[in-house]
């Protein structure tokens, strides 16, 4: 929920300079660039918004302190989130000693808007490499490229080939590093302490993706680590930009691109939420999408269990995992239509109503799942071998939680009640019966029984939402009938919807952390700003520091427990 | 008996064990692969052949017609020599392994054994030490921080489970009074008793240090492919790149197998009730009945290998280590001085 009235007011009493605003969607708290951290500080310290959730900024292209930077906290005791607002013209104070979660996010503002943060450690690019010298995000950064200067590609740089015609990379104006941009970047992140550095990735079977990870090796034990990301970067917030609301969605699918259902979701509430339709939305379309969306969730929590048993070795549970997989993929193919970019939700509902029998099938599959999860549970459970490898690897503390900015499955292994289903339920969630797993020491142990228990808790979700569903008439509504069809028409292409001015934070519960989005809406079809919040780049951002003084080995096993998804850290 | 007719059996016994380990070698890639199926649930190669059963075939043809590719940065002398230093120690453990009684042909009366040395146990094991060289080189020679890593994860391993077990190996020879092979299954068979009865401590730690040599899950460490990719292979290709597995997961497999059958399972002879006698259900095949029990009893190590592989996580370095030189090597002691207490009571 939002910060309350009467937390503002106590926040406006303690620091009588700031300014104070609540409206329905956010509590927002303005401050003056020069004393931003000590705002943050007393925010964090003094009124316990102690979770860092997302920094970044926004473009207004005014004349006067350009930049509008903002930071997302959240209080886990009571349950409250809190926007700090500023205005720079190109540099901010770094928040690095309040929360390391705001390294990494200064890092990408640095990269994306040339924002210069004082005080930062090391600031450097967080997906483009060193050498590239534009600053994406910024509103006078043309989509297509400068046409005026002259971008050499890859292959010219390389090796000397001048193409014509489309394979003629110049006109697409993209300036494409060379391998000496790429080395000049390797060089610039890691200063060698040890005896080897160890390129990991960027293609590796151990990271799950694109992902290039630098170890710093003393024999086998890793002294130092850092993670250079931008292999999968797309530039989604920019596309954002040029897309129509429902047009987007199509994106969402593309990030975290194995729980593409409840991404699609967590953006289609958070445009729901922006109309202001988020009631009007038909019960039915409700349940259908908690329902696809704990599908999914199981789908993905699927493909981290047989990837992590693969990286510690047990190959078999691997394929059996895949194997139920296999079983939701064809339950969602016959239901959407799709597998994998499933684009299923739209404004005000869902693309189609269940087909016959699908809920059946789905009855089916989770009566026989739990049978399987049990005999997994047997081969690793309580496996010597297993705890082993995994009891007292990469703990993290609940303070850890809050300096990293760690939500998800990371946060509840560590015993932080963090969930957005509970603390602030969209759709059906408010109306079904689940219990969130908390783990004791926040280990890689606990984040594995969390993740288990989970899925359970999600066959328990399906389990009501079929019930519910079942009850439901086929000729009821899948999509919301606008009470004022003149003002916003909703149609399940989502062609001409227009959005009103104004700005909100809303964010779902994804597999791999909290998905959020801030949409920054000027009014008209497009929104001005799209900030996502990805779970698993602050996810990772933990892994250089759970890696200190760890072996090889464990680096797969910490970061197949935090599980990050590389089309989400880099959208 | 003549040196020339001394001459003709050697060789014949070099090429007929030679052909068998690595033919079957080869084949039983195609068995571990139909075993890791069924394992998972999926039906395995079934393509090639009926069930198939050529899959080797076609997967050596394959593997020979690849490009040979050497790292440009790499060393080729060692780079090459790594791969005989690998096959070579490993095929040799075969020349001390009794497969079957003495048996008499053409008037001949012939051990199947390559080479009844009274030293053959410290023999294999030294050869099983060699073996480490080969990985060693390798990870060196192919000049990739990947392979290094692992080879020398191998290498630490090896050190330790070396060690260990010889320790364990001490048991079954202070029995039987014996280091060679051949003695120390007559000695199994006098006493009629299999020595897994009386030394079921050595006994698993030999198992885990089989495991650990042949460099099997748990013990998988040196190819971790979720880590290493597939550790000191990393840079070779073809059938360069086939013959590393074939030797560790195949050929040690075989020999250590067949070293444990001779030390604990009473090689060639058939069910074992201790201290009463033996039971024989294959008696009507005649003195054969002895190959088939020697190849029965390698068949189940090999089997419970691979149902281990294909079950069980990995350890990691430091904990293997740590079992080696803190749990093993403890418990081999302490078997050895048991064994001493107890060997005097055996009727020799």
């Amino acid at each position: 929920m939002q910060a309350s009235e009467r937390t503002l007011n106590e926040i406006k009493a303690k620091l009588p300079y700031v300014e104070v605003k609540k409206d329905k969607l956010l509590s927002v708290v303005y401050v003056k660039k020069e004393l931003l951290i000590n705002t943050l500080k007393a925010i964090k310290e003094d009124f316990g918004f102690k979770l860092f959730i997302d920094h970044s900024v926004v473009d207004t292209l005014e004349a006067q302190n350009r930049f509008e930077a903002f930071y997302i906290l959240y209080n886990v005791d009571t349950k409250e989130r809190i926007v700090v607002k500023t205005r720079t013209e190109h540099s901010l104070p770094s928040a690095e000693k309040l929360w390391f979660a705001a390294k990494w996010a200064e890092r990408e503002c640095y990269d994306m808007f040339g924002i210069n943060y004082e005080g930062h450690e090391h600031l450097v690019r967080a997906f483009m490499w060193d050498t590239y010298s534009y600053h994406p995000l910024r509103k006078d950064f043309p989509l297509q490229g400068y046409e005026t200067v002259e971008l050499p590609s890859l292959n010219e740089t390389v090796f000397g080939d001048t193409l014509s015609g489309t394979m003629n990379y110049r006109r697409t104006h993209t300036y494409v590093p060379t391998l000496k941009d790429l080395e000049y970047t390797e060089k610039n992140r890691i200063k060698k302490k040890a005896q080897v550095v160890l390129n990991w990735g960027p293609l590796h079977p151990g990271t799950h993706g694109t992902m290039w990870f630098l170890f710093d090796l003393e024999g086998e034990r890793i002294v130092q680590a850092d993670v250079i990301l931008g292999q999968l970067h797309r530039g989604v917030e920019k596309l954002a930009e040029h897309e129509p609301y429902q047009q987007f969605l199509v994106y969402t699918d593309r990030m975290d691109y194995i729980s593409a259902l409840c991404s699609n979701q967590a953006w289609t509430v958070a445009v729901e939420r922006l109309l202001g339709i988020e009631d009007i939305v038909p019960l039915k379309a409700k349940y259908i999408r908690t329902m696809m969306s704990e599908l999914q969730r199981i789908n993905s929590h699927l493909l981290w269990l047989g990837t992590y048993a693969l990286d510690l070795g047990a190959l078999t549970i691997f394929l059996y995992a895949f194997k139920e997989r296999e079983k939701i993929m064809d339950i969602i193919e016959g239901i959407t239509g799709a597998r994998l970019t499933i684009s299923y939700t739209r404004i005000g509902g869902v693309r189609m109503d269940l087909p016959e029998g699908a809920l059946e099938v789905i009855e089916s599959f989770i009566k026989f799942f739990p049978k399987e999860l049990k005999d997994w549970e047997k081969i690793l459970s309580r496996n010597r071998i297993w705890v082993k490898r995994n009891k007292d690897v990469g703990v993290l503390s609940k303070e850890d939680i809050y300096f990293y900015g760690l939500t998800g499955a990371v946060a509840r292994g560590s015993g932080v009640f963090y969930d957005i289903r509970k603390l602030e339920p969209y759709d059906a969630y408010g109306m079904v019966e689940f219990d969130v797993p908390l783990g004791e020491n926040g280990d890689c142990y606990d984040r594995y029984l969390v993740r288990i228990e989970e899925m359970k808790q999600s066959i328990r979700i399906i389990e009501q939402c079929v019930k519910k569903l079942k009850t439901m008439s086929p000729n009821e509504p899948f999509m919301a009938e606008s009470q004022d069809p003149k003002k916003l028409r909703l149609t399940l292409d989502g062609i001409g919807i227009k959005v009103p001015a104004g700005e909100v934070y809303s964010s779902g519960e994804n597999p791999r952390g909290e998905l959020g989005f801030y949409i920054n809406s000027k009014g008209g079809l497009k929104p001005y700003r799209v900030k996502i919040r990805p779970g698993s780049f602050y996810n990772l951002c933990v892994y250089p520091h759970l890696m200190e003084n760890r072996y090889v080995a464990d680096a797969v096993t910490i970061l197949a427990s935090l599980d990050p998804v590389v089309g989400e850290v880099d959208r | 008996m003549s040196i020339v007719a001394l001459a003709i059996i050697i060789a014949i016994k070099v090429v007929v064990i030679l052909a068998i380990i690595l033919g079957i070698g080869a084949y039983l890639t195609l068995v571990e692969r139909k075993v890791a199926a069924h394992i998972q649930r999926r039906p395995g190669p079934m393509v090639v052949g009926w069930h198939g059963l050529l899959q080797p075939l076609a997967d050596g043809i394959k593997l020979l017609t690849k490009e040979d590719i050497l790292p440009s940065s790499a060393n080729p002398i060692l780079y090459n020599l790594a791969i005989i230093m690998a096959l070579v120690p490993a095929s040799l453990v075969f020349a001390v392994v009794p497969f079957g009684p003495e048996i008499h042909i053409f008037g001949y009366d012939i051990k199947p054994i390559l080479t009844d040395v009274n030293i053959g146990i410290i023999m294999a094991f030294a050869f099983g030490s060699l073996a480490v060289y080969g990985v060693a080189l390798s990870g060196w020679a192919s000049n990739s921080k990947y392979a290094l890593i692992g080879a020398l994860r191998k290498a630490g391993i090896i050190i330790s489970y070396e060690v260990v077990i010889t320790f364990a190996a001490l048991g079954p020879i202070m029995l039987a009074k014996s280091l060679s092979t051949y003695d120390i299954v007559m000695a199994q068979i006098h006493q009629k008793v299999w020595y897994i009865f009386l030394q079921p401590i050595s006994f698993v730690v030999f198992v885990f240090a089989l495991l650990a040599e042949t460099g099997r899950v748990p013990f998988d460490i040196q190819e971790a492919e979720a880590e290493l990719v597939t550790g000191f292979t990393v840079e070779y290709g073809g059938m360069k790149f086939g013959l590393f597995p074939l030797v560790e997961w195949y050929v040690e497999v075989l020999s250590l197998s067949s070293i444990l059958t001779v030390l604990y399972l009473g090689g060639w002879s058939p069910i074992n009730i201790p201290f009463i006698g033996f039971i024989d259900p294959l008696f009507f095949l005649g003195p054969w009945s002895g190959f088939i029990w020697f190849i029965i009893k390698v068949t189940i190590l090999f089997l419970l290998v691979l149902w281990l592989h294909w079950t069980l996580p990995r350890y990691r370095i430091d904990q293997i280590t740590t079992i080696a030189w803190k749990v093993m090597l403890p418990l081999a002691l302490f078997n050895i001085l048991i064994t001493a207490f107890i060997a005097p009571l055996l009727r020799g």
